[in-house]
This record gives structure tokens, C-alpha cells and sequence, in this order.
């Protein structure tokens, strides 16, 4: 009981007050100790208990092999692939460096065997060159070396191809998340197209009226929805695409009276050109909150950041109250202790 | 919070104020006693977080406080539902009538971090449940460290359930320390196994998707928690139930009900409360400061 329980929460007590307390003493010791030699310490046993977790994947994979359980054949590439890395990590320095001096000009090769067949061939035509082995421990990041070969052509490669599955897998997550299923799916549909439209060079052609006109064509919808009512949708619409016109003949500087008297006194022509002009003379960005570059930013940075903020607040709290938990000693589940 | 605990709380910050003033300024007392001896001693105390050594100290009070009542009464404290750990309970349920195994993901990071230890202890309760209903457990982990710790986590679970006999050591196994073959290959247990639940409980980064995904894939009912920020999206939109946040790190008090986690619980709660307080006292200090009314940025006085 004393070496599994009590011991243990006296060293996590004492070192997390260390850890904690230290923060605020101006001590170059305790500093010193917190960040140099307690990283250390952790760093040496996190070496040693990979041995632990190496004999545990090596008997399963053993285990899978001689039962022959089902997808026992992946465990046989499991358990060559293990000792190959291995041996070639300790055993084999594969990386044999022909340097040609004065040329600087250098090649590696995985074994001596072909190191010195290549300065041989050189030799033939009349260069000199030699050969320098990769020292031990470097070996394994030589360029060129086999570990390194293996580690760039082999493992990167796999290692990307489960990072590229992750597209795929944003694609059918978005999928499912937005489909406007509730009122809060919907707004989550919204807020998505906003930001990626708004986002790309596209978004910035897109004039604000359009937004506006579209908002009020979703408002429709919104008013149809709950009151079930096409005079009240007509209403509303008629009202909304009304207002949104006037907001534009006060925002641009043509006025229904100069396109009026356009028509009146030039013609068809002339008044449509007047229009023309009243079309293409409103600005894109105004009023500037339906601009989608700016209200895609808008949502970015006040509503997106103020949630960010509050679960960030929460998870703050939630680790503090949690590691003085574990400090006090109030907390003892971690080890085992139900 | 009720009027006597608030008058408590706030004489408590008064003293710890005080005690933090007199921390900072106890060389000059020092060096006055000591003046005829020429000597003089330099405050050792880091006088520039001293507002942060205030938040840590009121933040042990009320967790004592709140720790201190919880024991004395937690029944009648108020713990809200959280859907998550509810759903914990039906996912076992679902497993043991599906005949399938529960496979349990405690990130990818090590016992250094708050969430793996948060995900050990909730392990922990998870394996109380698979012994009492007799299902199945798989614990893939991709750190040696944990892997002990959840081992002796999970073994203590059966020992408390009275069902030794059904541990096996190798229910909780190491796969690899590299992010992503950890995540191929609990992908490929998944695509085998088909576990009738997948619980994700800890640190996550990118592979958090194609876990969720993966399980979403074979039609296990999925339950995450996570305090990685940017890994809350995609647990919510793949899987069933999420605990976000402080959720996640209140869950071993939901479990187990204990009064020393449960003050942990309420103490949350309060010292949000006051956060709450001191922003707004920030944001009007201020206004008054913008405005001229008065002469100092309490924000400077923070720090």
C-alpha cells in the first residue's frame, strides 16, 4: 500500500508544489530543476518504458500469428518490419560516404561493398576519391543512408497517405454537419458558406445588395415557415426587397429622380444607360457588415471567437481545479485507486 | 452563491491580497531589522505575478471550501445532466447486447498532460461498467507510460467489481508512439473488430477525425472528450455525444460521486463566477480610465 499509493502522491504532491510554487520564486535552481532536470528525468524513463510497450506489441503480434486470429497475416509484416528497422537502426550503419575531394562532389551508398566498387570505378577513369563511414547514431540521419532512405520512402509516404485521408473525411464530416436539419444545423450551414465564400477572391465580386436581397428572400422563407401565411410572405418579402432598393438609392449618389428624368428627357436609351450606371455605381462594399469579406471576418472574429473563448475559459478552469486535485492528493484514480 | 459563502470567499481574497503585499514586501521589513548589521536581502518572490499567485491562492481556498462542503453535504449539491456520461452507461449496454467489444482511445499523449490523466480515471469507471456487464475491452494506447497506468487503472476496476478473472493484462496494448500509424492501426482494429462502442477520451490532434469518421463508419455509438480546443468540431460533428471542455474534466466526478471530485465540480463553477465578476469590473474600470474618471488601468495592475 505504502509503495503504490502513498508514495506515489507524496512525489506527484511534492514535485507539482515544486512545479507550481517555483513559478513565482526568482530562483535559478528551481528554474533550472523545473525546466531543464525534471524534463530530463521524464524524458530517460519515457525512453526506458518504450522497451515495455515494444515487448507488448511483439507479443500480441506473436500471439495473432500463432493463433492464427483473423488479420494474422498483417501481423507477420508487423513483426518483419519491427526487426528490419531494428537491425538496420543497430546493426547496419548503411550510409558509406564517396567524397571526391576538390569536386565537392559526394555520394552515399547503404553498403561498403558498393562504396568501394563506385571508388573504383573511379579509380578507372582517373578520379581519387574515398570513402568516410557515417559515425554511430548519426547514421540513421545521414542522407542518403538506408535508415534514411526507409524513413523517407517508406514511412513519410504512409504517414501522408493517412493525413490525405483526413480530406476525405472533412468532406463527409462537413457533409453531415451541414445538412440543415434544426435551426442550429442551419445557422451552422450559414455561417460555413459566409466564411468559405467569403474567404476566396470570388466573395470579394460579390456586391452587398445581393446578400441583402438574398437575406430577405431567407427571411421570406422564415416568415413562411412559422406563420404559414403568403400574404404576410408577400408582405414581408415586398417590404424587405423595397427597403433594401431605398437603402441604395440613399447610399448612391444617382437618384430615382435622375434615372426618371433620364427617361423622360433622353429616351429609353439614355435612361437605361442612367440605370445602367445606378446598377454599377453602387458600392460593392456597402453597407459594409454585408460585404462578405467583411462579414465573413465578422463571424471570425466576434461570435467564433467569443465561444472560442468561453470553452477555452472552461478547459482553463477544468485543468487547474484538475491538477490541484491531483497535488492535494484529492484525486488518486490514476493510480488505480477506485 | 449564497451570501454567507460570498462574504467568505471575499474576506478570503482580502487576507490572500494582503498575504501576497506583505510576500512582496517583506525584504524591506527585513532589510530595516537588519540595517545595523549591514545587511540587505533581495525579495525572492516574483513581485510581476503577483496577480496570478492571488487567482492561484483563491482558487485553493474555494477548492478546500467547496471540497469542505461537498463532504459535509453532497447530495443536495446540483450536478446538471451531461448527455455524454449518461450515454456512457447505454453504449456498454448496447456493447454487451451486440456481443461486441467497447474500445476505449486515450489520445495520443502522454501522462504529462492533464487530459490522458483525465482520460485514465475515466477509463477507470468505463471498466467498472464492462466488468459488471461482462463486456469485452480494448484499450489501444500509444504511450508505454499510460499504457501502465491505465493497465493498473482498469485492473483495480475489475478488482472493485469482484471480477479479477476477467482482466487480462493484454486489454490494454501499446501500438506505436507515431501519430498516425497509432491511428491506422486503431483504425484497422476498428475496421476488424467492430466494437459496438468508441469512447475517445483525451488528448487528440488531426487524427481525432479519422478516428470519429472510421467509427462513424461502422456504425459504433461514439462518445468523446476532449480539452483540445480544436479538436471539439469534428468530435461533434462525428460522433453521438461530446464532452467539451470543462464537461470532460468533470466527468470522474459525475461518475463516481465522490465529494472531494464533486467540490472540484462546484469549485468551477464559483471561480468562473468571479471571472465573470472581474471582467466586467475590468471592462467598466476601464471605461472610467478611457474616460478620464478616474486615474488608473486596473488592467496595468493585473499585469
Amino acid at each position: 500500500m505504502i509503495w503504490k499509493r502513498y508514495i506515489p502522491i507524496a512525489i506527484v504532491g511534492f514535485f507539482g508544489s515544486l512545479t507550481l510554487f517555483g513559478w513565482f520564486i526568482e530562483s535559478e535552481g528551481i528554474k533550472a530543476f523545473i525546466d531543464d532536470d525534471a524534463t530530463q528525468w521524464y524524458d530517460i524513463i519515457a525512453s526506458f518504458a518504450i522497451f515495455l510497450g515494444a515487448l507488448n506489441l511483439l507479443k500480441l503480434q506473436f500471439l495473432k500469428v500463432l493463433k492464427q486470429q483473423s488479420g494474422w497475416q498483417y501481423s507477420v509484416v508487423a513483426i518483419v518490419s519491427f526487426f528490419a528497422v531494428f537491425v538496420i537502426g543497430f546493426f547496419m550503419r548503411g550510409a558509406f560516404v564517396v567524397d571526391i575531394p576538390n569536386a565537392d562532389v559526394q555520394s552515399t551508398y547503404f553498403t561498403q561493398g558498393a562504396a568501394e566498387e563506385a571508388v573504383n570505378q573511379l579509380k578507372d577513369s582517373g578520379v581519387t576519391a574515398s570513402i568516410t563511414p557515417a559515425q554511430w547514431g548519426a547514421h540513421i540521419q545521414t542522407e542518403g543512408g538506408l535508415f534514411k532512405w526507409m524513413f523517407d520512402n517508406i514511412f513519410t509516404p504512409l504517414s501522408a497517405t493517412m493525413f490525405a485521408l483526413l480530406a476525405f473525411y472533412v468532406a463527409s464530416a462537413s457533409y453531415r454537419a451541414f445538412r440543415a436539419r434544426n435551426f442550429e444545423a442551419t445557422l451552422l450551414l450559414l455561417a460555413g458558406i459566409i466564411i468559405m465564400i467569403g474567404r476566396v477572391p470570388l466573395g470579394s465580386l460579390i456586391p452587398s445588395w445581393i446578400i441583402m436581397y438574398l437575406l430577405v428572400l431567407v427571411l421570406g422563407i422564415v416568415v413562411n415557415t412559422y406563420f404559414k401565411s403568403r400574404e404576410l410572405v408577400f408582405i414581408v418579402v415586398a417590404l424587405g426587397l423595397l427597403g433594401v432598393t431605398a437603402l441604395f438609392l440613399y447610399l448612391d449618389s444617382t437618384t430615382v429622380v435622375d434615372i426618371f428624368n433620364a427617361f423622360i428627357t433622353g429616351g429609353v436609351i439614355s435612361g437605361f444607360e442612367v440605370l445602367g450606371s445606378w446598377f454599377t455605381g453602387w458600392p460593392i462594399n456597402q453597407p459594409s457588415i454585408f460585404y462578405l469579406p467583411a462579414l465573413q471576418e465578422w463571424i471570425y472574429t466576434v461570435p467564433n471567437l467569443a465561444g472560442a473563448r468561453a470553452i477555452m475559459i472552461g478547459i482553463g478552469l477544468g485543468i487547474i481545479v484538475t491538477s490541484l486535485r491531483y497535488i492535494f492528493g484529492l484525486e488518486k484514480s490514476y493510480i488505480g485507486d477506485q | 452563491m449564497g451570501n454567507q459563502r460570498g462574504i467568505k470567499y471575499g474576506i478570503g481574497i482580502l487576507v490572500i491580497i494582503v498575504f501576497t503585499y506583505v510576500l512582496s514586501n517583506y525584504h524591506v521589513a527585513l532589510n530595516f531589522i537588519l540595517r545595523r548589521w549591514d545587511i540587505t536581502v533581495e525579495s525572492i518572490f516574483n513581485s510581476d505575478r503577483a496577480f496570478l499567485f492571488i487567482v492561484l491562492l483563491t482558487v485553493i481556498m474555494v477548492l478546500l471550501n467547496e471540497i469542505r462542503n461537498a463532504r459535509k453535504d453532497s447530495d443536495s449539491i446540483f450536478l446538471r445532466t451531461i448527455p455524454g456520461l449518461k450515454a456512457v452507461e447505454e453504449a456498454v449496454g448496447r456493447s454487451t447486447e451486440m456481443g461486441r467489444p467497447i474500445l476505449y482511445v486515450p489520445g495520443i499523449m502522454d501522462m504529462n498532460e492533464v487530459e490522458t490523466v483525465a482520460g485514465v480515471i475515466i477509463l477507470g469507471h468505463v471498466a467498472q461498467m464492462t466488468a459488471q456487464y461482462e463486456t469485452g475491452l480494448d484499450v489501444p494506447v500509444a504511450r508505454s507510460i499510460v499504457m501502465q497506468a491505465a493497465r493498473e487503472s482498469c485492473k483495480e476496476a475489475y478488482l472493485s467489481q469482484g471480477r479479477p478473472e476477467m482482466f487480462n493484462e493484454d486489454m490494454v496494448h501499446y501500438i506505436t508512439d507515431d501519430q498516425f500509424a497509432y491511428a491506422a492501426g486503431v483504425n484497422g482494429i476498428m475496421q476488424r473488430d467492430k466494437p459496438a462502442a468508441c469512447m475517445y477520451m483525451g488528448k487528440f490532434y488531426a487524427e481525432s477525425l479519422l478516428f470519429a469518421e472510421t467509427g462513424n463508419g461502422i456504425g459504433a455509438i461514439q462518445i468523446a472528450g476532449t480539452a483540445s480546443q480544436a479538436q471539439i468540431p469534428f468530435f461533434v460533428t462525428a460522433c453521438d455525444y461530446t464532452l467539451m471542455g470543462e464537461e470532460y474534466f468533470a466527468a470522474s466526478a459525475y461518475l463516481s460521486r465522490k465529494p472531494e471530485l464533486i467540490g472540484g465540480v462546484t469549485t468551477q463553477d464559483t471561480v468562473k463566477l468571479m471571472l465573470i465578476g472581474l471582467i466586467i469590473v475590468g471592462l467598466v474600470m476601464r471605461a472610467l480610465f478611457d474616460l478620464d474618471i478616474v486615474s488608473f488601468n486596473l488592467l496595468d495592475i493585473i499585469g
